[in-house]
């Protein structure tokens, strides 16, 4: 299987270049979002300047790149946090560049943050109530109750995670390991269409990392991921497309291994 | 700038107004004007007019003392047989300028001045008497006054009380009396101080018209040092033609002066020629001339128009200016403290308040009061304020503040309570209401354009905002200190590690923002009231719209939002929506409603803030 | 034992406690004559401030939005009742020219014109007693929908929206004294007489309004007890905690806001109605932006984040008001009511430096009992 995602994302590497506004229908079909020719200034400073990335459906597309690279801002942008100075952005048939991160949200892009974002007064068992897909409306929640499936479906999340126990401790008493946990929980529990993973590894322990690791690659199957990762080891378990930021600028995609021999990358790590 | 009167001999008009008078400049041209590099330009020339004029009017005698034993002596000349004479004396009196002297002539003509010609030696022969008392042997005793100054005429440490039988009666005769009536209205324009001599000769051209002060009035018009004199006594007597009581007027004068008056834009003539125009109207036999003179009135009254809205134009944006640089002044402290270090200040109100207590009491510790003027008290009382604030607002961060940097909320409700308590600490100490009484110099005005008025109390605090902004830049951004402020604001923990004693840092900018409040407070005493809530009242809501409509931490924000709420309310203020005025009130409301409406489109300020500071 | 089971007892019941206190306890006093119909009256009033602490309490304490234009709403419910007070108020009242409108004494007083000028009409609708309730409740709710829907939805958010607020409220009262726009100016509504056919300076009709009063402080707390416990209000301190986040998750947390601004100045307006006929008067005082400071300190000195703290806040200040705004003498202290102002300032400091928490977290500490809900400062 690994084998013929990678043929399939050798060839799309060719593929993407061609891509102009005219011919919009033809990566519709393939790709969930696609990105094109995005710029994000800031004060005349250029923190992003992406000419395309497309991200097929059910895919998990890492993205990699030294601090200031551009990572963050290129979430910021797809989720609605930022508005890009030029550029479109299409997520799922639609083109998503001007809205507001609500309506994102809604049409499926969940995103979590570099530094995990909990509700801290609220349990974790609430934290995750409040991610069940369908209810955000405001009339609705004021009477409406939860399932008891929809308690079970959290309460396995919560098993898997480890953090049952914790379920109705408030978010502000969790670790940070388990704060980035309840984070991702939400997220997987929210199960949108695109999940935006900011460092899911960041300040966690050996086998926290290798247990992150191990959901994400799960959720492969079935939901569109972009990992944002500094840490090569648990890039390495991910076992899957890269791509290279650098300036704000694409400068590597492929496997790993590829593109850890890739010259320039070497440079850019190293060289500063 | 060449905005000043520009004398052009033997023309038409005694003054042109080049800039003004000749472009009528939009409003727009004047905030340019005002909020680029010019500004300080312009309000140093303004300011150096205002010490000019303030420097003229001290040289000016007040009243010529030597000229009493002159007087004097014209005033036994009432007494003559002829009646020549006398009325030549009247003139003559007239002639001297002595104020005192309409109270003589109402005394005059009430009969209530006589002759004593057995008077003591060295005494008065011309004295005044108003009640006549009797002594024991029911003789009718006459206690004497003196002409002039009304104090008592004293022989032998006593008044003087002559048997009445002993005065000869001077009472003026029916002609006499109204010459005497009329030339009352001249003295003034015989005074020495320029002050009386313009109001004489504004009131010799209202109604009813004085004849007879005609020749006072060309003279004047030829010969009187002040200019603006001149002008008015100019307006007067076309203001005596135009009202055509002049024997042996012909229409073709009138018509004349009723261009006249068009011509130089007297905003007086406005309502006279109203009055004239419908007059003429309603009139069923037509005088001579009358046609002509409805067209000239109707021309004179579009050009005066034209006039008086550009005159309010001009006084709009003044106002506005002068509202925007007290709101300046008024949120300059407050920026520094929110913009710097996330404090919102309530009590910054109440520490203005202090710097005008403190101006009072500086104002006291000096003896200034109006009849004692001590006008150096003032330039003592901004530094003293600055210090007095400054130091209530070191024990404030010492003991509050400090707990509750960044925190907005928190310190928003505990400087509330300061405020509360502050308040009724002055109070206690002080009660409801104090007078302070501004120094003479700000109480005049500067006549800049005709019928345009800068009160100097204005000009003085609009100069006094550019200083502190401009001191307040010089410090953030060329001294070691702003420096180290800037560098603790943006990333406390780097400015400390890098050997910045924060703490000193924090008690300087909060000191600072405290001392401009004193500052503004002293300066708030020449324009309004002193009460223990003035802050609460007047200023706090005010000084926060200017820091939010301005933008966080930003001097240049706090300027243009200040400027822009000044000029925009001054506008909107005397605007006419269908015969109702807007006034300050609903002027407050339509402001508020613009600055929600602008947030809509700028929610952090004009200029916000960049990077994380963003988020408060 | 007796005492444990009496502190769950407090701890589990302790607003329906305080509802028998207030519904049986105090009518039960005034009537074997421990108490005057004046306490009865003042408490009455005190219990109005509380239902605008409660209301306060949502928006703040839960969904971390500082207003500080709680009094306006109170007065705006307040002016509704007192408009309609003021149309049946006692002798005085001049006919307009249409003949169909008597004009309440209080407006020509104001008016210089007696008689002459028609009633204006927005007077009309509180004639009627059910349309004066009914839009003291919904002018606050619509005022305060609008406010939130500009403030919110354009981000405004902390002290931006709290300085917003006070410059709408600092506005309005001035809007309020003007004399020409026929709300009585600073006198305020006055003359007030009779409420549904009753005379209010009866001691029965100040009972029921007492009691009237109980059951809405009651219902109120448990409006907005269900309301915090519902989903929605694990969304509101959800906004609390973290906007952005909420964002991210699909919710539109101006919606939300809007939500508990509107209810809380529905529940403002409520307490003014109630106010008005207890206190006999209804002034532009009622909305100074002091007041509106003054609410969140009640709330805050109860605890932010607790219903019952609000509650018991703004009794426990407004009867050390009424207790410290009299002459007393302690032991070495002659105190004045001047002093006052200075303890309210004391308070102010000490509620955000010293017990951020409130009375309520020290009643909870001295249960032996953490707060759940978990108030953060």
């Amino acid at each position: 299987m690994n084998a013929t995602k990678e043929t399939r994302q050798g060839s799309m590497k060719e593929e993407y270049l061609e891509f102009s506004p005219d011919t919009n229908r033809l990566w519709d079909k393939k790709y969930l979002l696609h990105v094109q020719d995005i710029t994000a200034v800031f004060d005349g400073f250029k923190a992003l300047d992406v000419k395309a990335l497309g991200i097929a459906h059910n895919e998990l597309r890492v993205i990699i790149g030294p601090n200031g690279a551009g990572k963050t801002t290129l979430c910021d942008v797809i989720s609605g946090k930022t508005q890009p100075t030029t550029g479109k952005v299409h997520f799922d048939k639609e083109e998503i560049t001007h809205r507001k991160e609500t309506d994102i949200a809604l049409m499926g892009i969940g995103r979590k943050f570099q530094t995990p974002t909990v509700f801290d007064s609220l349990t974790t068992f609430e934290n995750m109530e409040l991610a069940l897909p369908g209810h955000q409306k405001l009339w609705p929640n004021l009477w409406g109750k939860v399932t008891n499936k929809q308690k079970n479906k959290i309460h396995g999340i919560l098993d898997r995670v480890n953090l049952l126990q914790q379920a109705e401790t408030p978010a502000k008493y969790l670790s940070h390991g388990q704060r980035q946990w309840l984070a991702i929980s939400v997220l997987i529990l929210a199960s949108p269409k695109l999940l935006l993973v900011d460092e899911p590894a960041a300040g966690l322990t050996d086998s926290e990392t290798e247990l992150t690791a191990q959901l994400l690659t799960e959720l492969k199957g079935d939901h569109t991921l972009i990992v944002i990762e500094h840490d090569m080891d648990f890039v390495r378990q991910l076992n899957s497309t890269v791509t290279v930021l650098n300036e704000g600028k694409i400068m590597a995609e492929g496997p790993l291994e590829k593109v850890q021999k890739n010259k320039e990358v070497i440079e850019a790590y190293l060289g500063r | 700038m060449a905005r000043r009167p520009v004398r052009v001999p033997g023309g038409p008009q005694a003054f042109k107004y080049k800039t003004y008078t000749q472009t009528h400049p939009k409003p727009e041209f004047f905030v340019q004007r005002l909020c680029s590099n010019n500004r300080i330009l312009l309000t140093l020339t303004l300011f150096l007019q205002v010490s000019a004029t303030i420097l003229a009017q001290t040289n000016q005698p007040v009243a010529r003392k030597e000229g009493e034993p002159k007087i004097l002596q014209l005033m036994v000349q009432l007494a003559s047989e002829e009646e020549e004479e006398v009325i030549q004396a009247i003139k003559n009196l007239a002639l001297t300028g002595d104020l005192r002297l309409e109270n003589f002539f109402d005394l005059y003509r009430q009969g209530s001045v006589y002759l004593w010609e057995d008077a003591p030696e060295g005494i008065l022969k011309i004295v005044v008497n108003e009640e006549t008392v009797e002594n024991d042997d029911f003789d009718e005793l006459a206690p004497l006054v003196h002409p002039l100054t009304k104090k008592p005429v004293m022989i032998d440490g006593k008044q003087a009380r002559p048997l009445i039988e002993d005065l000869t009666d001077i009472s003026p005769g029916r002609k006499v009396r109204k010459i005497a009536n009329s030339s009352k209205f001249l003295i003034r324009l015989a005074s020495p101080n320029p002050k009386d001599r313009i109001s004489g000769v504004k009131k010799t051209g209202d109604p009813p018209q004085n004849i007879d002060a005609i020749p006072s009035l060309q003279r004047i018009i030829k010969e009187d040092p002040d200019e603006k004199i001149q002008w008015t006594a100019k307006e007067s007597l076309l203001l005596i033609r135009l009202a055509g009581v002049l024997p042996e007027q012909t229409a073709k004068d009138r018509e004349a002066a009723i261009q006249e008056l068009g011509n130089i834009k007297s905003l007086r003539a406005l309502p006279r020629l109203q009055i004239l125009l419908d007059t003429l109207n309603e009139a069923k036999e037509k005088p001579e001339g009358a046609d002509a003179w409805t067209a000239a009135a109707k021309q004179s009254i579009k050009q005066i128009d034209k006039h008086e809205t550009s005159v309010e134009r001009f006084n709009n944006i003044f106002q506005g200016l002068s509202l925007g640089s007290v709101l300046i002044l008024m949120a300059l402290g407050l920026a520094i403290t929110f913009g710097l270090m996330g404090v919102i200040n309530m009590a910054h109100g109440e520490l203005m308040m202090i710097g005008a207590y403190t101006a009072f009491e500086i104002q006291r510790a000096f003896g200034h009061n109006p009849d004692n003027p001590v006008d150096s008290y003032f330039f003592v009382a901004i530094p003293v304020s600055f210090a007095v604030a400054a130091m209530v607002g070191l024990i404030m961060e010492a003991l509050v503040i400090r707990h509750l940097y960044r925190r907005p909320l928190e310190s928003l409700l505990a400087t509330w309570g300061i405020g509360l308590i502050l308040i009724q600490l002055v109070r206690i100490r002080y009660g409801d209401n104090i007078g302070v009484n501004a120094p003479t110099w700000s109480l005049g005005g500067n006549e800049i354009l005709q019928d345009v008025i800068l009160p100097n109390g204005r000009l003085f605090i609009m100069l006094l905002c550019a200083a502190c902004v401009g001191l307040v830049y010089f410090l953030m951004n060329k001294t070691p200190l702003g420096l180290r402020m800037r560098a603790t604001m943006q990333n406390r923990d780097m400015a400390s590690s890098l050997g910045v004693n924060t703490r000193n840092v924090d008690r300087c900018t909060f000191a600072l923002g405290s001392g401009l409040a004193g500052v503004a407070g002293c300066a708030w005493t020449l324009i309004g009231g002193v009460t223990p809530d003035m802050g609460q009242n007047n200023f706090i809501v005010d000084s926060f719209l200017v820091v939010v409509t301005g933008g966080v931490g930003e001097l240049a924000g706090v300027i243009c939002s200040g400027l822009g709420i000044g000029l925009i309310t001054k506008w909107v203020e005397p605007l006419r929506i269908g015969g109702f005025v807007v006034g300050a009130i609903w002027a407050k409301v339509i402001l508020l409603a613009i600055i929600v409406g602008f947030i809509q489109f700028k929610p952090a300020g004009l200029f916000a803030p960049k990077g994380r500071l963003s988020d408060v | 034992m007796i005492l444990e089971s009496v502190r769950r007892m407090a701890r589990q019941h302790s607003v329906s406690a305080m509802l028998v206190f207030g519904l049986v306890l105090i009518p039960v006093l005034y009537w074997i004559g421990a108490i005057s119909i004046e306490t009865v009256n003042m408490l009455g009033r005190y219990m109005c401030f509380a239902i605008v602490a409660v209301g306060l309490d949502l928006i703040w304490g839960y969904t971390g939005i500082l207003s500080l234009c709680q009094a306006f709403f109170f007065s705006l419910g307040g002016y509704s009742m007192g408009m309609y007070l003021a149309h049946h108020g006692g002798a005085g009242g001049a006919t307009d020219p249409t003949g169909r409108w008597e004009v309440p004494a209080c407006l020509h007083v104001v008016s210089s014109k007696v008689g002459v000028e028609p009633l204006p009409w927005f007077w009309k609708p509180f004639y009627d007693l059910h349309w004066a309730v009914l839009l003291g409740l919904l002018i606050p709710g619509i005022v305060a929908a609008l406010i939130g829907f500009v403030g919110f939805r354009s981000r405004v958010r902390g002290v931006y929206f709290a300085i917003l607020t006070q410059a709408i409220t600092v506005a309005a009262w001035l809007v309020f004294s003007m004399n020409n726009m026929k709300f009585c100016g600073t006198n305020g509504l006055t003359n007030f007489d009779k409420i549904l056919g009753h005379p209010l300076s009866e001691n029965y009709v100040k009972l029921a309004l007492y009691l009237a009063t109980v059951v809405s402080l009651g219902s109120t707390y448990f409006l907005c007890h269900y309301i915090v416990r519902s989903r929605l209000g694990r969304v509101l301190i959800a906004v609390r905690d973290d906007e952005n986040t909420l964002r991210f998750s699909g919710y539109k947390p101006y919606m939300y806001k809007m939500f508990a601004f509107t209810v809380a100045a529905m529940l403002a307006g409520l307490g003014g109605i109630l106010y008005a006929p207890q206190m006999g008067i209804f002034t532009p005082a009622n909305m100074e932006a002091s007041a509106s400071i003054l609410v969140v300190i009640w709330v805050a000195v109860g605890g932010r984040g607790s219903l019952s703290g609000a509650v018991l806040g703004a009794l426990a200040i407004n009867l050390l008001y009424n207790f410290l705004t009299s002459e007393h003498n302690f032991y070495l202290l002659q105190w004045k009511p001047d002093y006052w102002p200075i303890i309210l300032g004391l308070l102010f400091i000490g509620v955000v430096l010293i017990f951020p928490n409130g009375l309520i977290h020290l009643w909870h500490r001295l249960n032996g009992q953490t707060s759940k809900d978990g108030n953060q400062s």
